[in-house]
């Protein structure tokens, strides 16, 4: 079985804990539409790196705080 | 439901309403006995009729559809806070209507599914001519594959905003 990167995020939390920023308040922030933040929280969505940086600098941490990644399947 | 599903599902339903138009109106006459399959003058003069009216459909529709959402954004934002001004209603419609890398993407790849279809459909229409098809039958089969693929590209867009898409 081939392996599978799933990229997971803590959007959610971090917009939480941003003074719950709204999603439509980061998409503002990144430069991206709604649509994709939502996609992107729901993990249907892997952004490219330039996004994931922004989206990082938006809540001020890593990106490593922000997107992790799971290995599924034999290595 | 997105703007880039609204838009997606607008484009559809046009290019459905475009290929029936054509079909019914082509049909007719062939039906009547108007024309015949010799006829390539009238096939040619129908389908350029009718891309005509699809390019102009489609603008129209599209710039309609703007401005109700236009409407529909401002009516939501007023129900929000009575207080909001223009400027700020104008950045709703603003933000609603953006496009970034993910719709790019999409953008794409529903587009290698549309050329994919219309590319078979040529395929296709040539081999009728070898099975000694008329041109007629040919001309169609590449006008609707076209027709098709534009069709299939729109619900192609609409599948990968609703399940997601993926780098590769």
């Amino acid at each position: 079985m081939a392996k599978k990167i799933i990229i997971t995020n803590e959007i959610r939390k971090l917009r939480f804990f941003a003074n719950e920023m709204t999603q439509q308040q980061l998409a503002e922030k990144v430069g991206a539409s709604r649509q994709t933040i939502i996609s992107i929280e729901a993990g249907k969505y892997s952004p490219s790196l330039e996004l994931a940086f922004k989206i990082a600098e938006a809540f001020n941490v890593k990106i490593s705080e922000v997107f992790d990644y799971e290995v599924k399947g034999d290595l | 439901m997105s703007y880039q599903e609204k838009r997606s599902i607008v484009s559809i339903v046009t290019g459905l309403i475009i290929l029936l138009a054509y079909f019914v109106y082509t049909y007719t006459k062939y039906q009547a006995g108007v024309v015949s399959e010799g006829d390539l003058k009238f096939w040619a003069g129908a389908m350029l009729l009718f891309i005509a009216i699809g390019v102009i459909a489609t603008i129209i529709i599209q710039i309609l559809f703007h401005i109700l959402l236009s409407i529909s954004i401002a009516i939501q934002a007023k129900a929000k806070d009575e207080k909001c001004d223009d400027k700020e209603i104008e950045k709703e419609i603003e933000l609603e209507m953006v496009s970034d890398e993910m719709d790019k993407l999409i953008e794409l790849k529903s587009n290698v599914v549309g050329f994919g279809v219309a590319g078979v459909g040529f395929v296709f229409g040539l081999i009728a001519l070898v099975m000694d098809y008329s041109v007629a039958v040919m001309l169609n089969i590449v006008f609707a594959s076209f027709s098709i693929g534009s069709i299939l590209e729109g619900i192609t867009q609409l599948y990968f905003y609703r399940k997601g898409i993926n780098h590769g």
